[in-house]
């Protein structure tokens, strides 16, 4: 998601956050500093920063308490990103080589414990018992979310459900406590601060259900990482899900998945081209677009103001991202 | 505080059914718990809640630590199983931490998140310096090693300003870490301590490694001399400890 002009008065907060990231991120240990600030520095959409602004606009903003809330959040998403590389054996992240690449294992995981540390050093200076509370639940549930995804990989029978709970705790939350967190420390009231919640956990599930989508049917060049690398990976998403409704496609993947051991990136094109056969991307970008217009319908009645305006244009950017 | 009961409640605490499925139940240090205990039990500031609480999210981070050290330095596992073990080991770590931060947010002691937080990133300073072997001789080796094993304990005694315990629970810990070496060792596993000495033959190092063991303990039994009375329950079990270990040496000197 390129920074659209509509936010871009959010540029100056923005590059105060940045700095304050990378302040927190120089460990005295050379190769723990540089793997930390690689990882900032490979970029990352910024997505959960900006809700946080952006809420804190919708009430009495104080810098400050924003900047604290918003650097705690993508670092614990950066955090994330470097253990789950770990977990994927991922080579590659963003385009460019992860750190559990570069500098193996053990350096990824005191990396991302490094991070989290940091993360949670930072957010322990707000005296607000409910920031607290909120944000270690999520936490809690972010990672029951991973261990959840690991206990549903390959399993073809999961319903409906089960992903949208996956993908609620692994983008929905963190994107829905950002909205929530930026709307408590600038004094919204509890009313307004749970409709921003309910914001971001729409954005977040219609933001997550594209990105599903496009491991389908966007290009290994943009994705960064094979297509069809999820589906490999056994993690059953949306597409599938409604492609299995599919006789034929359903036979297939089946049929492909039977030694998961030994499926190829080769065996996913085939899969692939099947899948955009059904109706399977279509019904996923309706489903995507159903949480839109709740995420749009749930923020209606603020009074008109330019963060408001700019959360509406996000969520209308999001609905329309193919790539 | 009863660590029987202590350690069934940190038991309950990080309890999770689908990972106990596929890694084993993590390992608590029972030396480190008990070290807690008799630090915090008497604490006369503190509601029983709360010293429950700090021994059990103190834990839970040194869980959550020991459990990072447990995901391979290579990942090379092809089979599914081991795969997910493995990647299993990784979340639990981070769930263990999540779960640390919920215990401590619901008591709303934001100043011990930040000095357990505070541990944790100095502790991954110094694991990085011993992974990349930042050190030249075997003391600078031993320091890291008691740095890494100790600083999280010590971080909380110096929170709840009860420093008694500081020394001894250094060499204890350090004692606690050359006896497994030495076990290891015995068991035919190259240890770490033994890597840093590799140039020594197995009697040689049992000898070295005795040698140190000795000192350690001859330390400690003149710390505990000196403890105040309320960390009575520790000093027996220290005392305990150190007289199962001369008649381990001893055992194995007569088995040669």
């Amino acid at each position: 998601m390129k920074l659209p002009k509509t936010y871009g008065y959010l540029k100056k907060d923005l590059n105060i956050i940045e700095k304050s990231l990378h302040q927190m991120i120089q460990a005295e240990h050379p190769t723990l500093r540089s793997a930390s600030t690689e990882l900032l520095n490979a970029g990352g959409k910024r997505i959960r920063p900006i809700f946080v602004l952006l809420s804190g606009h919708l009430g009495k903003f104080e810098l400050d308490k924003i900047k604290t809330v918003a650097v705690t959040l993508e670092l614990i998403h950066m955090a994330t990103l470097v253990h789950d590389d770990v977990v994927d054996d991922a080579e590659l992240r963003r385009g460019k080589p992860t750190i559990k690449k570069l500098y193996g294992n053990r350096v990824a995981m005191y990396t991302g414990d490094y991070i989290l540390a940091r993360a949670l050093e930072e957010i322990s200076t707000l005296r607000n018992a409910e920031v607290h509370k909120l944000f270690s639940k999520t936490i809690v549930e972010v990672c029951e979310g991973e261990i959840e995804q690991i206990e549903d990989k390959y399993n073809f029978d999961q319903s409906l459900r089960d992903y949208l709970r996956r993908i609620k705790r692994k983008t929905a939350l963190l994107i829905a406590m950002s909205c929530k967190l930026g709307a408590i420390v600038s004094g919204l009231s509890k009313r307004d601060a749970n409709r921003l919640y309910l914001y971001g956990y729409y954005v977040g599930m219609s933001y997550q259900i594209i990105d599903d989508i496009l491991d389908f049917t966007s290009t290994s060049k943009i994705l960064g990482k094979p297509a069809g690398n999820d589906l490999l990976q056994g993690n059953i998403t949306l597409p599938v899900l409604y492609g299995m409704q599919n006789e034929s496609f359903n036979k297939r993947l089946l049929e492909t998945f039977t030694d998961k051991d030994n499926v190829q990136p080769v065996d996913m094109e085939a899969l692939i081209n099947e899948l955009k056969q059904t109706d399977a991307i279509l019904n996923s970008y309706q489903l995507s677009d159903h949480y839109l217009q709740k995420a749009l319908t749930t923020i209606e009645n603020f009074p008109s103001s330019r963060a408001k305006q700019t959360l509406v244009d996000i969520a209308t950017f999001i609905g329309k991202r193919r790539s | 505080m009863d660590t029987t009961y202590l350690k069934k409640l940190l038991q309950d605490s990080i309890h999770h059914k689908f990972l106990e499925k596929y890694i084993k139940q993590p390992n608590i240090d029972e030396e480190k718990l008990i070290i807690l205990s008799s630090l915090i039990s008497n604490n006369t500031g503190l509601t029983i809640i709360e010293k429950e609480h700090y021994i059990i999210t103190t834990m839970m981070v040194q869980i959550a630590l020991d459990t990072h050290e447990t995901v391979p330095v290579e990942t090379s596992e092809i089979e599914h199983q081991a795969v997910i073990t493995n990647q299993l080991k990784v979340l639990a770590g981070d769930y263990y931490s999540g779960l640390y931060y919920l215990l401590l947010s619901e008591i709303e002691d934001f100043d011990l998140i930040h000095c357990l937080a505070a541990a944790i990133k100095e502790i991954n300073e110094y694991k990085m310096k011993l992974y990349y072997r930042e050190f030249n001789t075997f003391d600078e080796y031993l320091f890291l090693t008691e740095k890494i094993d100790s600083l999280l304990i010590l971080s909380v005694a110096n929170y709840v300003n009860e420093h008694s315990l500081d020394n001894v629970s250094r060499e204890w810990l350090l004692m606690n870490k050359l006896m497994q070496e030495r076990e290891s060792r015995l068991n035919g596993i190259i240890a770490p301590i033994y890597e840093q000495m590799a140039d020594l033959d197995r009697s040689t190092f049992l000898t070295r490694i005795d040698t140190m063991i000795e000192n350690k303990k001859r330390t400690i039994e003149n710390l505990l001399v000196n403890l105040p009375e309320e960390h009575t329950a520790f000093k027996l079990h220290v005392h305990s400890k150190l007289s199962e270990v001369m008649y381990n040496n001893i055992s194995i000197a007569e088995e040669g």
